[in-house]
C-alpha cells in the first residue's frame, strides 16, 4: 500500500490565500483526520491530493513519487464526496463498479467485487436503484462503496457524515474505523466535527487559516493543545479562557482571578510577568463544597442538559461567564431559578497560553 | 406571560393531483405560562407545521388553538401577539443589522435610547455587537440566524416562537449560547415554543419536550422523563446520543427461576438475565409471559464496565471499538453476538480487541412490547412498577 | 397573509382575466386555422364571419404544387420550400450543437484568458439586427460562390443559434456540480470520457431545450434566406411570398401554409418536452 505525503503546500485563489505550507504525512494503513472551522482550506487540500487542483508551490508524493500534473485517473486515489456526487444517470450498481470498468476487469470480476463491498456496506439491496431512489444514508455508503471497491493506495473522505442525519452519523463514526482498517489505505479525512476527529483518527491535523496547527494523536490534541484556536476547537462547551497576567509570589507563579490567588503547579515560571490566556475546560471545574478555604463563589444561571452532562451556566464575582460541566444523575439539584454555588479550580488542569501569539506556555520539564 | 393550548390540532395538506398529506394528527399539549417546550422530531414529522399554525401562517384543517384561554386559530398573525423567528432568517435587505433587531420596537414608538440599549442587550447575548453596522448581505449564515433570532427575543413577547433557532450555529458557540438564550428566557418569564430536529438542542433548552413521528404526538415530558421513562421504542431510540441500546429478549423459565433471553442479531440465544422481585412473578401479578417477545433497552451510560452487578453475574465483552472524546470515552462492545454501545466518563484504559467484563444493572433496564413499540416497565429490579 | 377560505368572487374574476388574456394571444393563431380552410372570398368578406362552409383546396393546392388563379395556373413550389426549411433548420442546429457544446463547456468549466470576453462577444451575436450585416455579406457571398448554396445558408445560420446553444448551455453546465465530473476522473476515466459518458448526458434536458429554441429561431427566420436564397434554396418563410400574384394576394394559401409551417416545430417541442421536464432535480447530489 502507498503512503501519501504533503510537503509544503500553498494555494491561494485570487488574494485569498487558501493553503501555507501545509504538511502531512500519512502512512498506509494509518488516518488522518483534518479538522478545523468552516472554510475552504480543507476540503482544498482533499483536491489537491485527488488531482482536481494543482498546488501553487510544494510537492505530493504519493507511494513515493511525486504525482504534480498527474492526471485524477492516474493516481490510484478513492474519494467520497461530502454531497456525495454519485452519477444520477447510473444505478448503484454501476456507480459503484465504474472504478473497476475505468480499469478494464472483466464483468464476472466487477460483479463479485461491488457484490462483496456492498455487502461490507449493508446496501445489497438497493444496488438495482438510481441514486434518486436512495435515502441519504444509502447514498452516502454508495459513495463510500464506490471509493473503496478499488481497494485504492489513498482514500480521501470529505466530510462524508455531514450531510446524515444524527443517527446515522452515530452509527457510521462508531462503523468506519473497523471499515477502514480493512483496506489499509492511508486514509486522509475531512471533518468540522471534533468529535469525529478524535473518535476516527490515528491523528489529528489541525488546519486553521491555511495553516497545520498541530499535527498530533488526539490525547495530545486534547490534553496539551499547542494553541488558543487549538484548545478552542476541541472540547464541547468550548473551554473556558480568562486574560490574565500571572506574577512571582513567594518563590512560586500565581495567578489573581475571580477575585481569588491561585497558585501554578511548579514549571509555569516562564509565564510570570507575561500578558497569558488562561484555559479551564469544564469538565475539569470542580462543583460543591461550601465555601471551603480556596473556592470561589459563583451564581448558576442556567443548567443546560448536554447528551449525558449537564452543563452549569455560572456568572462569577466580577460578572465572568464560566461554563461548567457535571454528570447527568446530578443535574437534578439544582433547579430552575439563580442560586450560588461554589467551585474550586485545580490548578494542575490549567491551560496557559501566549496572549500575543495564542501558542501554548508548556510546563518546563521537571 | 401566556399560556398555550393546543386541542386536537389538525392540518392536512391537499397538493393538486397527489394524495392528501395528514401533516399533523389531532395533537393536543398544553403549555403553562413561562415554560420553554421544543417540538422534536426528524423532518417530515409535522413539527414546523405546527408551529405555523400556532404562528397564523398556516390554517388548521381542526382542531383549537388557545392562547390564556381565548381561541386565536381565526386570528391573522398580527393580532395573535406573538414573536417569530423564522428557519430562512426574513432578515429586511436594506437595514441594517441593528435596526433590523429594533424593528418591532420602533414601531411600538420606544425611545430611541430604550432600543439601542435593548438592542446592545440582546446582540451582547448572542455574540452580534460587533457587527450591528453591517448588512445582512455581507454576513454568515450563523450571523444572520443569530439576528434573527435577537429580532425576535428582544420583544419579549407573551409567546415566542422559534423555528430551528440554531441549525447554523457554530460548534464553538453552541453551548454557552443555548445557556445565554435559557436564562434569558427564564428571567423574562418568556413563554417558548422552539421547534428542532436535534435532540441534543431541544434536551438542552427545554423544560418540556413534545416529540413527534408523522404527525404524531409520541411523547410531551420534561427531557429527564424522555430518557429514563420513554413510552415508546420510538421516543427510546430517539433520544439519547448515543441512542439506547436495544436487543430482542423472550422471557422464560428454567431451573425454578424466571430469565430474560436476551436474542442477537440472528435471533439466537446470546445471554440471559436473572430476573428478581416483580418480575419474576406470574404474568398475572405483574410479571413477564414466557414465550412473548419483548425489546429490551439500556441506556449507554447506564452499562457497568468492569464491574458486575446482581442478574448479570460472569458477562465479558470484546471491545470492537473505542472512541475517546476528551471528557468522555464511547466504547462498542460486542457481547455474545449483540452490539453494544457504553459511555463512560474521562479516559476508559482498555484497548480494541480485548475482553472486559461487563454488567447490566437490573434497575437501568428497559422492557418495550416488541410489536407495538409500547413501553412496559422501566426497571427491572424488585421496587419497580409498570411504566 | 391570512389564510381564509379564498373569495369565490375573486377566484372567478382571476378566471376571467386568465381567459381573456389567452384569447388575445391565441386568437390569431385560431384565426388563422380557420382561414386556411375558407377560399378567398370567404376571407375577405364583410363582416367577418365564423360560420363558411369548410374546404381543403387551399392545402390541395400547396401540396400539388398547382395553384389555379383567374390568371392561370401558378407553380407553387411550396413543398420544396419545407424541405429547404427542414434541411436549413436541422443542419444548423446540428453544426451548432457540435460546435457550442463543448464550447459551452470550455466556458463554463475553464477559466482561461479573455475567456468572458470571447463569450460575450459571442453572445452579442443575438442582438446584432440582421438587416445591418446582410447586404455585405451577400457580397461577400457572391464573391466566395456561396449565393445560394446550402453551406452559405447553414454557415450564416450559425449567428442565430450557436449563441442560443452557447448560453443555455453554458448556463446548465455551471449549474451542474463539477464534484460528479471529478468523481468518474477520480475512477479513472480520461477527461474525454468524462464528457462524453457523464457530463453530455446529464446536460441533455439544457442541450435539448438549446437546440429546440435554436431550431424555431431557424425556421424561423427571413431575412437571411430572403437575400442570401434563391428560388429553390429559399425556406418556407420566404415561400410564402409567392403567393402575392399578379392576380390578388392568396391569403387562404398563405394560411394553409403557415400552418403546415406550424407543424414540424409543434411536434418537436411536444417530443422534446420530456426532456425538458427532467430538468436537474436527479436526486445524486445532495441539496
Amino acid at each position: 500500500m502507498s503512503d501519501l505525503i504533503l510537503d509544503r503546500i500553498s494555494k491561494s485563489y485570487g488574494k485569498t490565500q487558501v493553503l501555507s505550507e501545509a504538511s502531512i504525512e500519512v502512512k498506509a494503513g494509518e488516518t488522518v483526520v483534518v479538522c478545523g472551522p468552516s472554510g475552504a482550506g480543507k476540503t482544498v487540500l482533499l483536491r489537491l491530493v485527488a488531482g482536481v487542483v494543482e498546488p501553487d508551490t510544494g510537492d505530493i508524493r504519493i507511494a513515493g513519487r511525486s504525482v504534480l500534473n498527474v492526471g485524477p485517473e492516474r493516481r490510484d486515489v478513492g474519494m467520497a464526496f461530502q454531497n456525495f456526487a454519485l452519477y444520477p444517470h447510473l444505478t448503484a450498481f454501476e456507480n459503484i463498479a465504474s472504478p473497476l470498468r475505468a480499469r478494464g476487469l472483466e464483468a464476472g470480476e466487477i460483479k463479485k467485487r461491488v457484490d462483496e463491498i456492498s455487502k461490507l456496506l449493508r446496501i445489497e439491496h438497493v444496488l438495482g436503484h438510481t441514486p434518486r431512489e436512495l435515502s441519504n444514508g444509502q447514498k452516502q455508503r454508495t459513495s463510500l462503496a464506490r471509493s473503496l471497491v478499488r481497494g485504492p493506495g489513498v482514500l480521501l473522505l470529505d466530510d462524508p457524515l455531514r450531510n446524515v442525519d444524527a443517527k446515522l452519523r452515530y452509527e457510521m463514526r462508531l462503523e468506519l474505523p473497523r471499515l477502514l482498517r480493512n483496506f489499509g489505505s492511508a486514509v486522509l479525512y475531512v471533518t468540522q466535527d471534533y468529535k469525529e476527529a478524535m473518535a476516527l483518527a490515528d491523528r489529528i491535523a489541525v488546519l486553521r487559516a491555511g495553516r497545520i496547527e498541530q499535527l498530533a494523536p488526539a490525547s495530545a490534541i486534547y490534553d496539551a493543545p499547542e494553541s488558543i484556536e487549538v484548545a478552542r476547537l476541541f472540547g464541547d462547551p468550548t473551554i473556558n479562557l480568562y486574560p490574565i497576567r500571572p506574577e512571582a509570589e513567594g518563590g512560586a507563579a500565581v495567578v489573581r482571578l475571580f477575585g481569588q490567588t491561585w497558585r501554578l503547579p511548579r514549571g509555569r515560571e516562564a509565564a510570570i510577568d507575561r500578558d497569558c490566556m488562561l484555559g479551564l475546560r469544564p469538565e475539569d471545574v470542580r462543583i460543591g463544597g461550601d465555601g471551603h478555604p480556596g473556592s470561589v463563589a459563583f451564581e448558576l444561571e442556567a443548567v443546560t442538559p448536554l447528551n449525558v452532562r449537564g452543563v452549569l451556566y455560572l456568572r462569577g464575582p466580577a460578572g465572568e461567564e464560566l461554563l461548567a460541566t457535571v454528570p447527568e444523575r446530578d443535574i437534578g439539584q439544582f433547579g430552575r431559578g439563580h442560586r450560588r454555588i461554589w467551585i474550586d479550580l485545580p490548578a494542575e488542569k490549567l491551560h496557559l497560553f501566549d496572549r500575543q501569539s495564542g501558542a501554548r506556555i508548556a510546563p518546563a520539564a521537571a | 406571560m401566556a399560556t398555550l393550548s393546543l386541542d386536537k390540532l389538525t392540518k392536512v395538506y391537499r397538493p393538486r393531483g397527489r394524495e392528501p398529506v395528514l401533516a399533523v394528527d389531532h395533537v393536543s399539549l398544553e403549555v403553562g405560562d413561562g415554560e420553554i417546550v421544543g417540538l422534536l422530531g426528524s423532518s417530515g414529522c409535522g413539527k414546523t407545521s405546527t408551529l405555523r399554525m400556532i404562528a397564523g401562517f398556516e390554517e388548521a384543517t381542526e382542531g383549537k388553538i388557545r392562547s390564556n384561554g381565548r381561541e386565536i386559530q381565526d386570528l391573522p398573525p398580527s393580532q395573535r401577539d406573538v414573536a417569530m423567528a423564522f428557519e430562512g432568517y426574513a432578515l429586511y435587505p436594506p437595514l441594517r443589522l441593528r435596526d433590523n433587531i429594533g424593528f418591532a420596537l420602533l414601531r411600538e414608538r420606544r425611545p430611541r435610547s430604550e432600543i439601542d440599549q435593548r438592542v446592545a442587550e440582546v446582540a451582547g447575548l448572542l455574540e452580534i455587537e460587533d457587527i450591528l453596522d453591517r448588512y445582512p448581505s455581507s454576513i454568515s449564515a450563523g450571523q444572520q440566524q443569530r439576528t434573527s433570532l435577537a429580532r425576535a427575543l428582544i420583544r419579549r413577547a407573551p409567546l415566542s416562537l422559534l423555528d430551528e433557532p440554531m441549525s447554523q450555529l457554530e460548534p464553538q458557540l453552541r453551548a454557552i449560547l443555548r445557556a445565554r438564550i435559557k436564562d434569558y428566557l427564564i428571567q423574562n418569564r418568556m413563554t417558548t415554543i422552539f421547534v428542532t430536529h436535534d435532540q441534543t438542542e431541544a434536551i438542552a433548552l427545554a423544560d418540556r419536550i413534545a416529540v413527534m413521528e408523522k404527525g404524531v404526538l409520541e411523547q410531551y415530558a420534561p427531557p429527564v422523563d424522555l430518557k429514563e421513562r420513554p413510552a415508546n421504542l420510538f421516543v427510546a431510540s430517539f433520544i439519547g446520543e448515543p441512542p439506547m441500546n436495544i436487543v430482542d429478549a423472550i422471557a422464560l423459565e428454567e431451573g425454578g427461576r424466571r430469565w430474560l433471553q436476551i436474542l442477537d442479531g440472528a435471533g439466537n440465544p446470546a445471554f440471559r438475565v436473572a430476573l428478581a422481585g416483580q418480575a419474576s412473578a406470574l404474568p398475572a401479578h405483574g410479571g413477564l409471559e414466557p414465550g412473548v417477545k419483548y425489546a429490551l433497552g439500556i441506556r449507554p451510560h447506564r452499562l457497568r464496565i468492569g464491574a458486575t452487578s446482581a442478574g448479570t453475574e460472569g458477562l465479558t465483552a470484546r471491545v470492537f471499538s473505542r472512541q475517546w472524546l476528551g471528557d468522555q470515552t464511547h466504547l462498542g462492545l460486542e457481547l455474545a453476538g449483540c452490539s453494544f454501545v457504553a459511555v463512560a466518563d474521562g479516559l476508559v484504559p482498555v484497548q480494541v480487541g480485548e475482553q472486559i467484563a461487563v454488567a447490566l444493572p437490573l434497575a437501568a433496564l428497559h422492557l418495550f412490547d416488541r410489536a407495538s413499540g409500547t413501553a412496559l416497565r422501566h426497571g427491572l429490579d424488585a421496587e419497580t412498577r409498570a411504566a | 397573509m391570512s389564510m381564509r377560505k379564498t373569495n369565490p368572487i375573486a377566484r372567478a374574476l382571476r378566471a376571467l382575466a386568465l381567459l381573456l388574456v389567452g384569447l388575445f394571444f391565441l386568437f390569431p393563431i385560431f384565426w388563422v386555422l380557420l382561414m386556411s380552410f375558407q377560399t378567398n372570398q370567404d376571407i375577405l368578406r364583410i363582416p367577418p364571419s365564423l360560420f363558411f362552409s369548410p374546404t381543403l383546396e387551399n392545402f390541395y393546392a400547396i401540396i400539388s404544387g398547382k395553384l389555379v388563379t383567374s390568371a392561370g395556373t401558378l407553380e407553387v413550389p411550396f413543398m420544396g420550400n419545407l424541405l429547404n426549411s427542414v434541411i436549413l433548420s436541422t443542419a444548423s442546429v446540428a453544426v451548432s450543437l457540435l460546435f457550442g457544446v463543448p464550447a459551452a463547456y470550455a466556458f463554463a468549466r475553464f477559466r482561461f484568458r479573455l475567456g468572458e470576453d470571447i463569450a460575450f462577444t459571442l453572445l452579442s451575436f443575438r442582438f446584432a439586427p440582421p438587416l445591418l450585416v446582410v447586404l455585405p455579406l451577400a457580397l461577400y457571398f457572391q464573391d466566395l460562390g456561396l449565393n445560394n448554396s446550402y453551406l452559405g445558408l447553414v454557415w450564416v445560420y450559425q449567428l442565430i443559434s450557436l449563441p442560443l446553444i452557447l448560453w443555455i448551455v453554458r448556463g446548465y453546465f455551471e449549474d451542474m456540480s463539477p464534484d460528479i465530473e471529478h468523481a468518474f476522473r477520480i475512477d479513472g476515466h480520461s477527461w474525454f470520457a468524462t464528457f462524453m459518458k457523464v457530463s453530455i448526458p446529464l446536460a441533455r434536458p439544457g442541450i435539448a431545450a438549446a437546440a429546440l429554441l435554436a431550431f424555431i429561431f431557424c425556421w424561423n427566420n427571413f431575412i437571411f434566406a430572403l437575400i442570401l436564397a434563391s428560388a429553390d434554396k429559399q425556406p418556407v418563410t420566404v415561400g410564402a411570398l409567392a403567393f402575392v400574384t399578379a392576380s390578388g394576394i392568396q391569403y387562404g394559401q398563405i394560411a394553409a401554409s403557415i400552418v403546415l409551417s406550424i407543424i414540424p416545430t409543434l411536434a418537436l417541442a411536444l417530443y422534446a418536452q420530456r426532456y425538458l421536464v427532467e430538468g436537474l432535480s436527479l436526486g445524486a447530489v445532495k441539496g
